[in-house]
């Protein structure tokens, strides 16, 4: 039994992987976020390679390019992920895949995972194609570590998260009524201030980042004065936000895929009892 | 068929997405804007007119790029006489109208409330409807063309959402220069320079033609949208 779900997850994370990977749009996406982006002006992608602006620390500046690529192209990667999963239902071809011994369970961890990542890939080679220039160009090559740092605690953890949503809650609306949710979700619970609204910015369900950046990586901002966790007076859900330490910063990881891990237990559920 | 019975037809094919997304739309601004704890009307009243100017153009737009790629037999629609990209553009039309109900709709609330007049970049009760007609125009035949060239709902939502972002994320930086500022979506609530709003409303009306037009000619071929997977 375990043998025949380790290679139906292996199967299906391979063949997933495989068909989303050749998806062009996968790779458009991303492609014309970032083209946009230079187009205005970003910032700090201009400011990397500019002695007088850049930050005097490659790890402010790895980190940094971190967050302003995670909050931006995981808005794509939500998207793009939001029809996988009913897509099965839409072909007709949920039927038969049930019919076969390949337990669903492990079929659906398998196109989580194998998606899940191949979408990642173009974002992740932009993050560290950009971070790898930047460790030539600065002549700082640990640069490229606190890279690989900061895709391991804040993108990778915010991705499984996104994922796991983008799959599952489709299955009770339509995909594209989804994306606008998951666009006003994205504003509301990562860059909205405690202050304005209750929010979940700043909590310990943070997809952005916000205990690994302060606890794990030290980072404040690229000047420096920004804090992107804790509680903040007067805030309503501030029992949610304890005081960044790493043991919290693991804790905000954990909860993540926690989470994650319970909207797909939902979502197979939601998908068993139809069948 | 009768004119109505092929409108309501249009509707259902339109999707939830475009039915529900507006009044959703409004929904949550209004929620947030009835959190909001900051003492004085000026930010509640911001926060209600950006609901109009930037949730509701949001909803379109994603409902606009998911209008190609929708129907499971386009063969069957290539071989009638109305030329499927006709039918595309009656259900964007659809879309609109439903979205300009529902904004119009809110915005006479928020005039006849005295919440309008709150924000003091408001442009008057008949002008003024620009905060969201421009947007939602624009963003919704951004979302279309999107929809068109890579005939994906996944890709032209993305995209969409995306370039909302964008603006929502990076303000300042997209209202440095003035071609940034002449099509950016939120000139009445988080507009940088007050003297450019009636530029940049007719500017993004002209952009959303342009976007239109551009839709119309890439979907002549629409024998390339056979054997596309839906959604």
């Amino acid at each position: 039994m375990t043998g025949q779900i380790a290679r139906t997850l292996g199967a299906s994370l391979r063949y997933e992987f495989r068909m989303q990977f050749r998806k062009r749009s996968v790779w458009i996406v991303p492609a014309l976020t970032v083209g946009l982006f230079l187009l205005i002006g970003g910032s700090l992608l201009r400011d990397l390679f500019d002695p007088g602006e850049q930050p005097a620390e490659a790890r402010t500046a790895v980190v940094a390019l971190a967050v302003q690529l995670h909050a931006l192209l995981s808005i794509g990667y939500g998207c793009l992920l939001a029809d996988r999963l009913i897509r099965d239902d839409r072909l007709r071809v949920t039927p038969i895949l049930d019919a076969t011994p390949a337990p669903s369970g492990a079929r659906l961890v398998g196109k989580y995972l194998g998606a899940g990542a191949a979408t990642a890939v173009p974002i992740l080679v932009v993050y560290f194609g950009l971070a790898a220039a930047y460790a030539v160009h600065a002549g700082a090559p640990h640069a490229l570590g606190w890279a690989l740092a900061a895709c391991g605690v804040v993108i990778v953890p915010g991705l499984l998260f996104v994922a796991a949503f983008a799959l599952v809650v489709p299955l009770t609306m339509p995909a594209p009524l989804f994306r606008v949710i998951f666009v006003g979700y994205w504003l509301w619970g990562n860059v909205v201030g405690p202050d304005m609204m209750p929010t979940l910015a700043r909590t310990l369900i943070h997809p952005l980042g916000g205990y690994p950046l302060d606890a794990l990586l030290d980072f404040h901002g690229i000047d420096g004065d920004d804090t992107w966790a804790g509680p903040v007076p007067g805030a309503t859900l501030n029992f949610l936000r304890p005081d960044p330490t790493a043991t919290t910063a693991w804790l905000s990881i954990a909860v993540l895929l926690l989470l994650a891990a319970a909207a797909l237990a939902g979502g197979h559920v939601v998908r068993t009892r139809r069948a | 068929m009768r004119p109505m019975t092929l409108w309501r037809y249009e509707a259902r094919r339109a999707g939830w997405t475009a039915l529900l997304g507006p009044p959703v739309a409004v929904a949550l601004g209004v929620a947030a804007a009835l959190a909001n704890p900051r003492p004085g009307d000026t930010t509640t009243a911001r926060i209600l007119l950006g609901a109009l100017e930037m949730a509701v153009p949001l909803a379109t737009g994603v409902a606009c790029a998911s209008l190609v790629g929708r129907d499971p037999a386009v063969e069957l629609q290539l071989a009638v006489p109305t030329p499927y990209r006709v039918t595309l553009l009656r259900r964007m039309t659809v879309t609109l109208g439903w979205a300009a109900v529902v904004a119009g709709l809110t915005a006479a609330v928020l005039i006849a409330t005295g919440w309008w007049e709150r924000w003091p970049a408001n442009h008057g009760p008949f002008a003024g409807q620009l905060t969201w007609a421009a947007p939602t125009i624009g963003l919704g035949a951004a979302g279309f063309a999107a929809g068109a060239v890579f005939r994906s709902p996944a890709a032209g939502g993305a995209l969409v959402t995306t370039l909302w972002t964008i603006q929502e994320f990076f303000a300042d930086l997209v209202q440095q220069h003035l071609p940034g500022r002449l099509l950016y979506l939120f000139a009445t609530t988080r507009g940088a320079v007050p003297g450019d709003w009636t530029e940049n409303r007719l500017a993004l009306l002209g952009a959303a033609a342009a976007f239109v037009v551009l839709a119309y000619v890439v979907l002549a071929r629409s024998e390339r949208l056979i054997g596309e997977e839906d959604e």
